[in-house]
């Protein structure tokens, strides 16, 4: 659906069902260049399951138009101040890469009630090198294409997808290219900069669940697992994998997600 | 991991890594019709489109599947389907974009039956096409209307062997928001790949060069994913509510993929063009050695125009690789590898003559078929055009001693010393 939010259109996947502020809202936040898309085999999957779900678009992602914000923090007051207008209370998020650092933030924020946050591809900081911060100014396209090239693993290079016909290389380059061009650049600095995040992750008093995957090189499965001994109680697991799990392994990664929210009360 | 393959690396590999349970290293021939739901949610959860994966095989398919994806990485595209036959792809992709009342810009020089479905069947159904010169950019930018859903064309026209400057086509239709959809049948992602020169949308006949043998009819579209379809009033069926799913808009769920998941979701579903797991598996075979192939359709094509611009008994000589063809510079700049393996020429003696070299030949085999590994040739105006007179010919832009030649594998020699018996045959009926 799309909404006037801020004096900017804004674009807000619902799975397909309408938005329903009576039932417990699963919010997914996507990640560096990203955009509602990337959580494609996610959002419906859940809207089906009977979740009210919504997955902004963030400002100039997507569909979404607006100036991209230009910190986690900013990040993480747009989603607060969106969910709060929206009325939507009862709220599990669940974030990918950067997702996850807003997630922690919002986690500080969030006016209405957060019931447990879900990291998926997660860490309490994501460093960017300088040649591809440099490369997102200069020229997005090849940061992006970098990008979808190493946040995949073997499946990307070989074209192998559950989902009939698709490749993750193509598709993921044409879902960041849909961003404006000044995105990617301030979703990476956004990354960067970020270095709140031990306290944020040790502050974390709702139940936590953290899906890693074994070969991504975006946020190396070494650093999601030191970032989740830092959470009280954080259910792990690890799949098989490049960074971009919700696409690579959306059949396991689903049925993960499922089983922890039917163990919330 | 993150090695981004080559061309050659993805044309064996793209679509099927072995399964852990057997290790086949060949993709499996799924041969079945339908798949065992794990439980009603699972099933529900597939018709919903939740998440990808296979419930019937009219929709989708493991075998259909590697080809697709292999397709896609061959292309560089978001997404792909395979369907029955070129012809198949085509109407697929007609029907999906447009709706009565709808508008096409085509190119006016194309294979038989892409103008017939345009010009006699798709008019029944309220969709109109005007047909322009495909080397005139300019042409096409007139022709389009407020109502123009697509441009099409062939990147190689068949036969006349025009080639559209596919860069600025769609500049052109880039500008007016319009889709340029392209028939890329006889460049094949090998010469040249239409995405990276702007176009939208791409179908192809399997059972032509990829496919590579003439063992398969199979066909496909690939989708660029680099195509806005927001505009509800203009794609409505994709961007605006749609009747299946109650209601959903293929743009805001699938984005790149949205033209993928509507042709899946109504024209598979609908209409059923299917292709079959053993088809499938058999063009697969071919495309594993696509760039091998057409390194030699190309080498052989080039030895086999150097010989008929310098015999005796030939006329004319039309291939874009020549200086002499009016699309030559174009043909350089968008296919530098070479602009495919079919030839025309002209024989000395016109008509009778055309129909005694066909009838001299016999390494070459007479049919009505291109790109299959052996050499094939076509006579049109004792065949597909012999109802026609020679005038009536030249206004489709035919001649009467025209031969269609779509050059094979064989040893060069072999071929060239075919032709020089049918030559000799030709000869003295002439005297
Ligand atoms: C350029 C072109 N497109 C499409 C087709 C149709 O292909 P199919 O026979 O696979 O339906 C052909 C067949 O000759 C062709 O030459």
């Amino acid at each position: 659906m799309i909404i006037n939010f801020k004096g900017a259109k804004t674009y807000l996947g619902t799975g397909g069902k309408s938005l329903d502020s009576t039932k417990k809202t699963l919010c997914f936040l996507h990640g560096s260049g990203q955009n509602h898309f990337s959580f494609v085999q996610q959002a419906r999957f859940f809207a089906y399951k009977g979740y009210s779900v919504i997955v902004p678009d963030m400002p100039a992602h997507g569909l979404s138009d607006g100036n991209p914000c230009k910190s986690i923090k900013e990040n993480a007051e747009w989603i607060n101040d969106l969910l709060v207008e929206l009325k939507l209370k009862n709220v599990v998020v669940i974030g990918h890469s950067q997702g996850c650092l807003v997630a922690l933030e919002l986690n500080k924020i969030f006016k209405n009630t957060l019931e447990a946050i879900i990291f998926v591809a997660g860490s309490n900081e994501i460093p960017v090198n300088q040649y591809l911060l440099d490369l997102s100014i200069e020229n997005p396209q090849k940061a992006s294409q970098m990008m979808v090239t190493w946040g995949h693993g073997i499946d990307g290079d070989m074209s192998i997808n559950k989902w009939p016909g698709h490749s993750h290389y193509g598709e993921g380059n044409n879902i960041m290219c849909m961003n404006k061009p000044k995105a990617l650049n301030c979703d990476l600095n956004s990354c960067n900069d970020y270095s709140d995040g031990i306290d944020a992750a040790k502050n974390i008093k709702v139940p936590a669940l953290a899906v890693l995957a074994k070969n991504d090189q975006m946020t190396p499965l070494k650093s999601g697992l030191k970032f989740v001994e830092l959470i009280e109680n954080c259910e792990t697991h690890i799949l098989d994998c490049g960074h971009f799990l919700p696409s690579e392994r959306p059949v396991e990664l689903n049925s993960i997600i499922n089983s922890f929210l039917l163990k919330l009360k | 991991m993150s090695e981004n393959y080559k061309f050659d690396t993805l044309s064996l590999h793209a679509g099927h890594i072995p399964d852990k349970e057997t290790g086949s290293r060949a993709v499996p021939i799924y041969q079945t019709t339908s798949y065992v739901f794990n439980s009603t949610e699972e099933a529900a959860s597939l018709y919903n489109m939740e998440v990808g994966g296979h419930l019937y095989t009219r929709i989708s398919n493991p075998t259909v599947a590697a080809l697709e994806q292999r397709l896609a990485a061959l292309e560089g595209g978001a997404s792909a389907l395979a369907c029955s036959s070129g012809m198949a792809a085509m109407h697929l992709v007609i029907s999906a974009i447009c709706s009565s009342g709808d508008h096409i810009v085509a190119s006016s020089k194309m294979y038989g039956a892409n103008i017939n479905l345009l010009q006699h069947t798709m008019p029944r159904f309220g969709v109109k096409t005007d047909f322009v010169n495909p080397n005139d950019p300019e042409a096409i930018k007139r022709a389009i209307k407020p109502n123009t859903k697509l441009v099409f064309g062939e990147v190689i026209g068949n036969p006349g062997l025009d080639i559209m400057d596919v860069p600025e086509i769609a500049k052109i239709c880039n500008s007016k928001n319009i889709p340029l959809v392209l028939d890329a049948t006889f460049n094949t992602p090998y010469l040249m790949q239409p995405f990276k020169h702007g176009a939208n949308i791409i179908v192809h006949s399997l059972t032509k060069w990829l496919g590579g043998h003439g063992i398969a009819i199979g066909g496909a579209i690939v989708n660029g994913g680099n195509f806005d379809w927001g505009d509800k009033d203009k794609f409505p069926t994709i961007s605006g509510a749609h009747f299946a799913l109650g209601g959903i808009s293929f743009w805001e769920e699938f984005g790149p993929s949205a033209l993928i998941a509507k042709i899946r979701a109504e024209g598979m579903y609908n209409f059923g063009p299917s292709l079959s797991p053993t088809n499938a598996f058999h063009l697969m075979q071919g495309i594993e050695t696509l760039p091998l192939r057409m390194k030699k359709h190309i080498e052989n094509t080039h030895s086999i125009i150097e010989f008929l611009v310098n015999h005796e008994m030939v006329e004319w000589v039309k291939h874009p690789d020549l200086e002499t063809h009016p699309d030559h510079e174009v043909a350089k700049r968008i296919l530098p590898k070479g602009s495919g393996s079919i030839v025309a020429f002209g024989i000395k003696g016109g008509r009778e003559a055309g129909k005694a070299f066909i009838e001299s030949v016999q390494l070459a085999s007479h049919l009505a078929n291109v790109g299959d590994a052996k050499t094939l040739l076509i006579h049109p105006g004792s065949t597909t055009h012999s109802h026609l007179s020679s005038e009536a010919m030249k206004e489709g832009g035919l001649t009467d001693d025209m031969i269609r030649l779509s050059v094979g594998l064989e040893d060069i020699n072999d071929i060239t010393k075919d032709f020089e018996r049918a030559f000799k045959a030709v000869k003295k009926l002439n005297k």
